[in-house]
């Protein structure tokens, strides 16, 4: 059976998808469309997800293993969390900003396209590896659109006065990722337990995770104590997310982390 | 500083004195040992630090001073100091527990390079725990419906780690080589010391089943695949197909996926051979797609009992199989226990066999036999504090579905309401 789809057609789902959520972004900003904004970011969703299952199908496993599998989901969940939090609490620029964000990340996909690669080892035959990964996902996208907005109003933040507002959209959002971040670990113990005979070994992957959400524990609690200094909660909320980045993608690349990972699979 | 209210400058202070405190302890005593602390020592210490942080807060509510140790301030030095720590653990690269550091000067010196078993990660953890354990009382001592949730997360927290930490000691993972058809009962722990188990594993069968074979390109001198950096394979899962690697259109004219290689001097063939050794073969042909240079042969991954077989392209790159990677492992097993019983199961990696309080894993196998190994290594593994454990997880989790649920909105939030000290 040769592959349905394979990395060279991510880019005729990929584009349409952009811009069926640029139509969506755009709509935000008009008027009464509401129901068009929702309409055109779904749409978008579907041509996207739509890549994915030819992936899964053709793959023949979850397409969660590599780091551009990881990515192709992180693109499709950015949009997600951004829907989610238009409908929750009505913010019309998060959606141009989370068709941006999601376009950066196509654009490595589409320019540093992986092998394609059908096995995966026995460890990683769990139900447990879908939920853990994609509930990670979801969590990395919400800090990350966190952690952009963070950077956003530091930077403006010599000009003009941090809107209260604002922030209370960065606490929601990390209350949220932080919410998925503990249940994509909680789930990645329970699986552990069955696949390695323990929930928590201090593996470097692992280690680094928990430093993420210590961090982001420390943003919420200086939140709740020093809600004025918003400043410094801004600090830390992107001090959290560059622990983040190193628990996704950094330690690959650690010295301490080398060649004792259970989380290493996409080097050959 | 130390006058009341305490703020962030006696936190900091007493994260760092612990700190001090834990290095000094590290520097004479070496790290912790916790190979004596099992049951019931670990109980009763459970049991007292239970009571001490109960008495601690009831004294507290006495004792004004005391009454930091539950604030926000307290909870945000105490997170921190644990948390630079595991950054800490992040960037040093660690060495088991029950191995000795030798090399690492400084690092080692500290107990950084064996985290989890240094004073001052054991110290600043239980600072963190002991804050977390009064938040938690402090709550449950005035409950109101709406703190569902915060207590979820905390004590969900309190109690997954105090168990973790508890039963890490009655903890036991234990290695057994199982051969074919011979019950076995003794198992090693990592030390090498061998135990008697009260259950017995007899292997009925042991499988592999693997994935299709690959062909790639490798370099003749560096043995590296190409294109280096981002190699390319060519997965033979049709018994014929063409493809193309590199500059060359591959077609494989036949399959054996049982094969035997039989040689004479000059030539070398591979035939269909179903027995225990049998390798994996496959006949190449290989045009370059632009000077038209054909090439054709066998290519085998081999076995213990045959060689591997490449088919040499050009001066300078090979077509090769990579050994087959593995799709599944599978130990037919009947275990026996000491009361009688006796049960017929299948293990399989993320599949293991739970019995008589142990769990069952697929470790490995005879890896020098692959697929023919006749024996297969599972793990053994009793926790008797994990339902504790799963308990807090389970708390924890239904704690993170109310954080999302009743994610804060745009509610202007009362400023420091927990906290002893408000400006």
């Amino acid at each position: 059976m040769g592959s349905i789809m394979d990395w060279s057609h991510f880019i005729y789902f990929a584009l349409p998808a952009v811009a069926c959520w640029s139509v969506g972004a755009v709509m935000a900003y008009r008027p009464n469309k509401y129901g068009q904004v929702l309409l055109w970011t779904i749409l978008g969703l579907a041509v996207f997800m739509a890549f994915i299952v030819g992936m899964w199908l053709s793959l023949e496993r979850p397409p969660l293993r590599t780091m551009g599998e990881t990515r192709l989901w992180y693109s499709f969940f950015l949009p997600v969390a951004e829907i989610i939090t238009y409908m929750r609490w009505r913010y019309k620029w998060i959606l141009s900003f989370s068709t941006v964000l999601s376009f950066v990340f196509i654009c490595i996909n589409l320019f540093k396209p992986e092998i394609h690669n059908k096995t995966l080892m026995p460890a990683l035959q769990s139900p447990w590896f879908a939920p853990h990964v994609i509930v990670y996902m979801f969590a990395y996208a919400m800090l990350g659109a966190a952690a952009v907005v963070a950077v956003y109003l530091l930077f403006r933040s010599r000009k003009k006065a941090i809107d209260p507002d604002v922030m209370s959209l960065c606490d929601n959002l990390v209350y949220v990722g932080t919410a998925f971040l503990t249940i994509g670990m909680l789930f990645g113990a329970l699986w552990a337990k069955e696949a390695w005979g323990h929930y928590w070994s201090w593996d470097p992957k692992e280690t680094w995770a928990a430093a993420t959400w210590l961090g982001n524990l420390l943003y919420i609690h200086f939140r709740l104590h020093r809600y004025l200094q918003y400043k410094a909660a801004l600090g830390l909320l992107v001090f959290a997310f560059i622990l983040l980045q190193v628990c996704w993608f950094g330690v690959n690349y650690l010295p301490s982390a080398q060649g004792n990972s259970v989380h290493t699979y996409n080097i050959e | 500083m130390w006058k009341q209210p305490w703020g962030y400058a006696e936190g900091w202070t007493i994260s760092f004195g612990l700190f001090l405190t834990g290095v000094i302890l590290q520097v004479t005593t070496g790290k912790v040992d916790a190979t004596l602390f099992q049951y019931p020592l670990n109980a009763i210490v459970g049991g007292v630090f239970l009571f001490f942080l109960v008495m601690l807060y009831v004294v507290s509510r006495k004792a004004a001073a005391l009454q930091w140790f539950y604030s926000l301030t307290a909870s945000i030095t105490s997170l921190t100091a644990w948390m630079v720590l595991v950054i800490i653990m992040g960037l040093t690269q660690q060495v088991a527990p029950s191995a000795t550091a030798t090399h690492g000067g400084l690092l080692s010196g500290l107990g950084f390079m064996q985290m989890t078993s240094s004073w001052p990660f054991l110290l600043l953890f239980l600072y963190f725990i002991s804050v977390l354990g009064l938040v938690t009382i402090h709550k449950i001592s005035r409950f109101r419906w709406k703190d569902i949730p915060f207590l979820l997360n905390h004590a969900g927290l309190f109690i997954t780690l105090l168990a973790a930490v508890l039963g890490n000691g009655d903890l036991q993972r234990l290695r057994m080589t199982a051969t074919l058809d011979n019950p076995e009962w003794r198992a090693t722990d990592d030390a090498g010391q061998m135990t008697e188990l009260p259950l017995a594993i007899e292997l009925k069968s042991f499988t592999i089943d693997e994935y299709p074979p690959k062909l790639l390109a490798i370099d003749n001198t560096t043995g590296k695949a190409l294109p280096e950096g981002n190699p390319e394979n060519l997965l033979v899962e049709e018994s014929l197909l063409s493809g193309s690697l590199l500059d060359w259109d591959i077609e494989v004219t036949r399959s054996l996926p049982m094969a035997a290689c039989v040689r004479t001097v000059d030539t070398m063939n591979f035939v269909a051979f179903h027995s225990e050794g049998a390798t994996t073969a496959l006949l190449v042909k290989a045009r370059h797609k632009t000077d038209g240079t054909e090439k054709s042969g066998w290519v085998s991954c081999g076995s213990f009992m045959f060689p591997y077989v490449s088919l040499p392209l050009s001066d300078s790159v090979s077509l090769v199989m990579p050994e087959l990677e593995p799709k599944r492992f599978a130990s037919e097993v009947t275990v026996y226990t000491k009361s009688g019983e006796r049960a017929d199961a299948l293990i399989e990696v993320n599949k293991p066999l739970s019995m008589d309080g142990w769990k069952i894993y697929q470790l490995s196998y005879d890896e020098a036999k692959g697929k023919w190994s006749s024996t297969s290594i599972f793990e053994l593994v009793k926790d008797p504090w994990l339902p504790v454990v799963y308990i807090g997880i389970l708390m924890i989790l239904l704690g993170s579905v109310c954080l999302f649920v009743l994610a804060p909105g745009n509610k202007q939030s009362p400023k420091a309401v927990n906290d002893t000290k408000t400006e």
